[in-house]
């Protein structure tokens, strides 16, 4: 058992022990190989089966929105977790008094697609260490770099720490590189129409609309959904392609100013369907026109659900805000 | 190439002010490869609404609103210029060029103006030439197409 | 009969069956495999351990499928029913077989009559490839089924180094392998040493003696509100379920269609009626729904388990949800509450 996940046991086990909240979410160990569960601890003595490692994909804001905002939820942040906690409070989702964030910082979320693309699917067991992920397979044992196997949405993080936790355990990180997610969307931007159009179609007409990507994250949070709508339906039901068009954009672009780039969307898709370059271009628009990021504090409005009259000189002309 | 008449999908907020020749000319006279939809405001253009008009096959959206001081629920067109601003420059990134995107405003005063303005997108729809890749659904025919 | 069939003249033989069949076939796109249509530039993925990701049911009860179609002006109508065609799936794994059989009590049995289903399956072979080295998330054994199971296949077979051990399970795939030199005894005993290994290499992980009548006594116990609390509420696991057959009849009447999609009773709007009101109101029920259908209510309508032990809803399961882990407990819970009585 590592340090950190001491430390985070022992926290758990205080806020449960002198009752200050009600339930505490977290990680705990697998069934599946390489795949712990989210996890939600109201007693102490459960607490031996919480874990912690680069292998706990899942978003946990995202079972937020699950709770009455009175119940006191103690709950694991990450650097993504903890931004989308505070887009969920600005959408008065919760009460920030009725939580309690146990900030980590985050090196980063190892895919384990990664893992068993290089070790095979005999899996015994695993050992996360800073730089390594050692891993125990049938004939042999693994050593693989930890960076390499990252999900790409970490491998481009810009902020690992947690930003509101109430408290931090572990050292705080350095700052990620702002200019990859940036990049990224740059890159794409400079392919021509159609390899652009390729690019979307290829990823978007996979899609087998299991909608894990809406499930798994944070913001999709409404009662329902506009592809669940009947009473008109907005948009075709199959895996035809206007279906899964429909569905890709629609749902990138309801995103905009709430996504934190987490990434959870991509880690749950089953069909490995890129999203985040959708998400990332409408959050690099939101700050280079509005120097908006979602979810940096717990009280701005995002842009479209703020708009000024200052808005109106930009209005005739056609022309991006500035 | 050039008798080739752009499938327009076009908006109209239903308080602009328009000149009341104009509007007559808008809802009687339209040409046939105009079709219009008339909205309460264009706060209330879903982009699903421009999406859907895309996918059925429309070679152009046109969205028409009020000034930005004039909007009949106050700032309904402030949220949908953001909204749909933003929409356009987000389907231009997947590949469905931005240009096929045009917002008018207009008041009383711009007497004539809608048709300039359709005349010009016309034409400069006809220089882009057709927008097949995302018109993923059969152009709609009265019933239901049937092939 | 039992055949042998050399590797290297595998390619040559599907190009030989390709004369009369569409062959569809395991093959590599990005890191997983796809039954995709056999071509001459065609590389097939016969070796990897884990099976396709897409469920090879979609080979007989595509995703979406238009059913009819229609002007709803002049009211004509058009159905959509699809010509049978020769077809041979081959490497199909011994799992994703039995569930074919499966979903033929659903559409192919008594009155219910598929015209879509049985267009498909009435001339397509399932030509099987045992699984010599089964995957962590795999557990055929507890579920009727096997490694090396045949129910559903016309032939099997089973990977000896440089040749395939072909054994042909129905009088119609004879021509096909006719012209290959038959297996020997030593060879047979080979391929049933590959089989017992293989066996053996995943123990049962649980017994399926009284699971029904376990999970029905605690259909209304509070251990589902526990299983189902870290559920997404996605559609993974059912579709990609090889045995789950859900659909849903939607008129698209922009296009004047009538299609029939897979439908999942993890999603909320499944079972929510027009009154609004919904059975399944929440992922406790919605999960239940999932597990008591494979474990419980599949005995009573075709006296048979619902599940092959295909491990897919396993191994893609966003919050790494075990369906082993779960039955276990949904049955070990029953026992606590006794102790409690």
């Amino acid at each position: 058992m590592s340090e950190l996940e001491q430390k985070i046991r022992s926290e758990a086990e205080r806020l449960l022990k002198e009752g200050l909240v009600d339930v505490v979410i977290a990680f705990r160990k697998e069934d599946a190989p390489l795949r712990p569960q989210p996890a939600f601890f109201t007693h102490p003595e459960d607490l031996e089966n919480l874990t912690y490692n680069g292998l706990c994909a899942n978003n946990l804001a995202n079972y937020l929105t699950r709770y009455p905002r009175e119940t006191r939820i103690g709950m694991l942040v990450r650097g993504c977790e903890n931004r989308s906690v505070n887009a969920l409070i600005v959408e008065k989702q919760h009460s920030r008094e009725n939580l309690y964030l146990i900030g980590i910082p985050c090196t980063g979320i190892i895919d384990w697609r990664k893992v068993i693309a290089l070790t095979g699917e005999d899996i015994l067991g695993y050992e996360d260490t800073d730089s390594t992920l050692i891993v125990r397979a049938r004939h042999q044992t693994f050593r693989l770099p930890r960076q390499e196997l990252l999900h790409p949405s970490c491998q481009r993080c810009v902020h690992p720490n947690p930003l509101s936790a109430d408290i931090l355990l572990g050292e705080a990180l350095p700052e990620g590189d702002p200019t990859l997610i940036r990049a990224r969307v740059e890159s794409f931007e400079a392919l021509s129409r159609e390899e652009r159009t390729a690019f979307f179609r290829q990823e978007a007409e996979r899609c087998i609309r299991c909608y894990a990507c809406r499930e798994a994250c944070p913001m999709c949070y409404c009662e329902e959904c506009f592809v669940d709508h009947n009473t008109p339906r907005w948009t075709e039901s199959g895996t035809t392609p206007a279906g899964t068009h429909a569905w890709h954009i629609i749902r990138a672009f309801h995103q905009t100013g709430r996504c934190t780039s987490c990434g959870a969307c991509e880690r749950a898709c089953p069909m490995d369907i890129q999203m985040t370059y959708l998400t990332d271009k409408l959050g690099k628009d939101m700050w280079d026109y509005y120097q908006f990021a979602a979810g940096m504090d717990d009280k701005t409005q995002p842009p479209f659900a703020a708009f000024t009259m200052d808005d109106k000189k930009h209005f005739q002309a056609g022309g991006k805000l500035s | 190439m050039t008798d080739h008449k752009p499938k327009i999908a076009f908006f109209q907020c239903h308080w602009c002010l328009y000149a009341p020749e104009d509007q007559e000319w808008v809802d009687r006279r339209l040409p046939d490869n105009i079709r219009l939809i008339k909205v309460p405001c264009t706060g209330r253009i879903d982009p699903l609404f421009v999406l859907n008009a895309v996918q059925g096959g429309a070679e152009g959206v046109v969205i028409s609103g009020c000034l930005p001081e004039k909007c009949h629920y106050k700032e309904g067109n402030l949220a949908a210029r953001r909204q749909l601003q933003e929409f356009s420059s987000f389907m231009d990134y997947i590949g469905y060029d931005e240009a096929r995107l045009r917002f008018v405003w207009l008041d009383l005063q711009d007497r004539g103006r809608i048709q300039r303005e359709l005349a010009d997108f016309e034409n400069q729809l006809q220089q882009l030439g057709s927008a097949e890749a995302l018109a993923a659904r059969q152009p709609l025919e009265e019933g239901g197409a049937h092939e | 009969m039992k055949y042998l069939l050399p590797k290297n003249e595998l390619y040559s033989r599907l190009a030989r069956w390709s004369a009369e069949y569409s062959i569809l076939a395991p093959q590599k796109v990005g890191e997983y495999s796809e039954f995709l249509p056999f071509t001459a530039q065609s590389e097939l993925c016969l070796q990897e351990p884990h099976n396709t990701r897409y469920p090879a049911k979609a080979l007989f009860f595509p995703q979406s499928e238009t059913i009819l179609k229609y002007n709803r002006i002049s009211g004509q109508l058009e159905s959509a029913a699809p010509e049978s065609q020769k077809r041979i799936v081959f490497g199909i794994r011994p799992c994703d077989a039995k569930a074919v059989t499966l979903l033929d009590t659903v559409f192919a049995e008594g009155d219910n009559q598929d015209p879509f289903w049985l267009a498909r399956r009435a001339e397509t072979f399932l030509i099987g490839l045992g699984c010599h080295e089964p995957c962590a998330t795999c557990f055929c054994t507890s579920t009727e089924s096997g490694p090396f199971h045949t129910e559903g296949l016309d032939a099997l077979l089973t990977d000896l180094g440089e040749v395939f051990f072909v054994e042909t399970l129905s009088e119609r795939v004879e021509a096909l392998f006719s012209e290959l030199s038959p297996a020997e005894a030593a060879q047979q005993e080979i391929a049933l040493a590959v089989q017992a290994a293989a066996e053996k290499s995943l123990p049962k992980v649980f017994e399926l003696d009284g699971i029904k009548e376990k999970l029905d006594r605690v259909f209304d116990k509070e251990i589902w509100a526990e299983l189902s609390q870290s559920c997404l509420g996605c559609g993974i696991c059912t579709f990609l379920c090889p045995t789950c057959f859900c659909f849903d009849l939607v008129d698209e009447a922009q296009r004047g269609t009538r299609v029939r999609n897979w439908d999942t009773c993890m999603y909320r709007v499944y079972s929510l009626e027009a009154s609004a009101h919904n059975p399944r109101p929440t992922r406790r029920e919605r999960t239940r729904q999932r597990l008591m259908h494979k474990y419980s209510y599949w005995w009573e309508h075709a006296g048979k388990l619902g599940c092959t032990g295909c491990g897919r809803c396993v191994r893609y399961c966003p919050v790494g949800l075990d369906i082993r882990a779960m039955i276990k407990k949904a049955s070990a819970y029953e026992s606590e509450a006794q102790h409690a009585n």
